[in-house]
């Protein structure tokens, strides 16, 4: 049965999201957290409310008061969820910060969350019982408080909050890209998320029997927004695994989703991919899609071939084509600003490659022009909000026109917390500008890429300074003579990272070999993302621009005319 | 041929592919960056294929799979027979 009818206005009612779980029907299947056949747990919506209910009681007797921030690092899981609900429900403001890795540089990692948590100026770190000891060093000086819990507290009663939260206070804290310490802490109100939820899910048209499926990490906005507020808002059931599990078998999302009949998912392009080109043709006869009847992608450039790849895989695993849909999404908008209308394919147009590039105009040709580019639509806007393309002026440029991206609607945040500085380069006039390169033909937004420099790797963003600044740390690459380059891998469906670094002196060329390996291994454990390729360049090589800084759109040319060959496996 | 020879063989020719950079059965791989998530999934399949095992889904993390030796040991260790 669909939750919505065809009136735009309807909304589920609620003045905040704890609201909404405080309404929840207790014996409803809510979570189920899967890591393998024989350990999975599953909880209730009764039973989840108990937890968050003994997150919430712990929180008061640490003394944390509304308002106050408070950082989740947990592994992906119930635990995670409960405690960011339960952070919540005495008016406490969560955020959710990446767990760490095997592969984390623990200097670096404990520099990272001193400065979220000084940029937070949280109240404590909410740890589990596995976090290593030797990265929470950083934080007692920073006035936040760790609280490690190595069980779950006591799930005694339903907590009852009496604090009256209203819609426009502040419901939580995502962070957008950049390493950790960088990171942008977008902030967003109850109300925000709940009218980006209404509309999301009128365009979805979800249903009351809707079962979503997620390998999504929860400080990521398609995990926390999609897969963890939306079906905590609409008392949904969501079938999770570990992004590890997942990327490491890819087969387990289509095994998850023939064995608990999901109808949802969303998943960034590579995903696709990798669905179609490293899961067995074999093991793809047991799979049964059938169920699906939304499966999203969202948050890089949609990929007619990524699309197509998949749709071709798995034509015989009973998945229907019109399932597969697409979006444009941030974390700035809480989530959607597009979506493609449920049961249809989102619409493909072919334009004139020459004056898509030279001219920056989307000219619609056949597609049996040569050089005729494809794209894809991410759909059109949800109700209430709009999107703009804007030139260099920051003006409307007309439609077709090639232009940054700039989005407005009911659910736009209202500024990076604690920095004023981002937020007003980023929001402008109620206008967020987000540094997507695109063009708007007939309603539907077609995203070409990134205008500003960001690479993105599996659906994470990466600020090509940062890779520069850990380039720059080896003794023999020249200071300030880096350049990191996003270029798409078509193997993958996603970006692969290229550094291009001038050396001190091309004596250091002799050592290539070390000096590389010694740079992807910084690399990896900084910023959690292996660079692919590393060429390195002698003295004077990198093009500076006027200000004497390297210029990544020189050097980026320059590179590709002396390396055609990166061009031809990847362009 | 050893199964570790022909993980080494597999992840030099096919993921590493440079000519100069030579691995063992305890080169660091995840870890030292010389190889990607992405990778993972191709030398978790070859994996498979080489020691005729199932390798359990949520069984394996990257940390399994940073060696060659580690590899094999966690393939003993969570492998199944393969239908």
């Amino acid at each position: 049965m669909s939750i919505f009818n065809s009136d735009s206005s309807v909304t589920v009612g609620y003045r905040t999201i704890t609201e909404a779980l405080a309404a929840a029907p207790g014996q409803k299947t809510f979570a189920t957290m899967w890591r393998g056949d024989d350990d999975s747990e599953t909880v209730t919506f009764g039973e989840f409310k108990l937890q968050a209910s003994a997150f919430a009681q712990e929180l008061l007797r640490e003394g944390v008061a509304t308002g106050e921030r408070v950082i989740v690092i947990m592994e992906q899981g119930i635990p995670l969820m409960a405690a960011f609900a339960g952070t919540m429900m005495i008016g406490a403001v969560p955020a959710i910060l990446a767990y760490p890795n095997f592969k984390v540089d623990p200097a670096k990692y404990r520099n990272g969350l001193a400065g979220v948590s000084a940029n937070l100026r949280a109240r404590l770190v909410l740890v589990d019982g596995d976090f290593p000891e030797d990265l929470l060093d950083c934080i007692s000086a920073d006035g936040a408080t760790v609280k490690r819990f190595g069980e779950l507290p006591e799930s005694g009663s339903w907590f009852s909050f009496d604090h009256a939260a209203d819609p426009d206070d502040l419901a939580f804290i995502q962070h957008s890209a950049g390493t950790t310490g960088l990171q942008k802490g977008v902030a967003l109100s109850h109300g925000a998320v709940l009218r980006q939820l209404d509309h999301l899910a009128e365009r979805l048209r979800l249903r009351d029997d809707d079962r979503i499926y997620s390998w999504l990490p929860l400080y990521h906005d398609m995990g926390l927004i999609a897969c963890f507020m939306l079906p905590l808002v609409y008392h949904l059931p969501v079938m999770m695994q570990s992004p590890t599990d997942w990327v490491m078998q890819p087969r387990t999302m289509p095994e998850l989703i023939t064995a608990d009949r999901s109808t949802i998912a969303w998943v960034p392009n590579f995903a696709l991919q990798l669905l179609a080109r490293r899961v067995r043709p074999e093991d793809r006869a047991d799979f049964d899609l059938s169920s699906m009847r939304a499966l999203i992608n969202c948050s890089e450039p949609v990929r007619a071939q990524s699309h197509d790849e998949f749709l071709s895989a798995y034509a015989d695993s009973g998945f229907k084509r019109e399932a597969l849909l697409s979006s444009y999404a941030m974390a700035e908008n809480v989530f959607a600003v597009t979506q493609s209308p449920v049961g249809f394919t989102p619409k493909r147009i072919w334009v004139n490659g020459a004056m898509l590039r030279n001219g920056h105009i989307a000219q619609v040709v056949s597609p049996s022009v040569p050089n005729a580019l494809c794209f894809v639509s991410s759909g059109t806007c949800i109700a209430e909000n709009r999107v703009e393309v804007t030139g260099d002026d920051g003006e409307p440029v007309d439609e077709g026109q090639v232009g940054e991206l700039a989005v407005t609607g009911d659910s736009v945040f209202t500024g990076y917390y604690n920095r004023p500085d981002l937020t007003a380069r980023a929001l402008r006039g109620g206008w967020y500008w987000t540094g997507d390169l695109g063009f708007v033909l007939d309603g539907e937004v077609y995203v070409i890429g990134r205008k500003k420099d960001l690479i993105i790797v599996g659906g994470k963003n990466i600020y090509p300074q940062d890779v520069e600044e850990i380039v720059y740390a080896h003794p023999s690459i020249h200071d300030g003579r880096a350049v990191a380059l996003g270029h798409y891998n078509e193997e993958l469906g996603t970006e692969d990272i290229l550094i291009i670094a001038e050396v001190e002196s091309e004596a250091d060329l002799a050592n290539a070999t070390e000096i590389e390996r010694n740079i992807k291994a910084a690399v990896i454990s900084e910023l959690g993302v292996a660079a692919r390729a590393i060429y390195l360049k002698p003295p004077r090589w990198v093009v500076k621009s006027t200000a004497g800084k390297p210029s990544r759109s020189d050097t980026r040319e320059k590179f590709f005319a002396e390396h055609p060959e990166v061009i031809g496996v990847s362009a | 041929m050893s199964h570790a020879q022909e993980m080494i063989e597999h992840i030099s020719k096919n993921v590493i592919r440079k000519a100069d950079v030579q691995i063992d059965e305890n080169t660091p791989l995840v870890s030292s960056g010389l190889i990607d998530s992405f990778a993972l999934v191709d030398i978790l399949m070859q994996l498979e294929d080489v020691t005729s095992l199932r390798i359990p889904a949520g069984k394996v993390q990257p940390k399994d799979m940073d060696t060659v030796a580690l590899m094999l040991e966690t393939a003993a260790r969570v492998g199944k027979p393969r239908k």
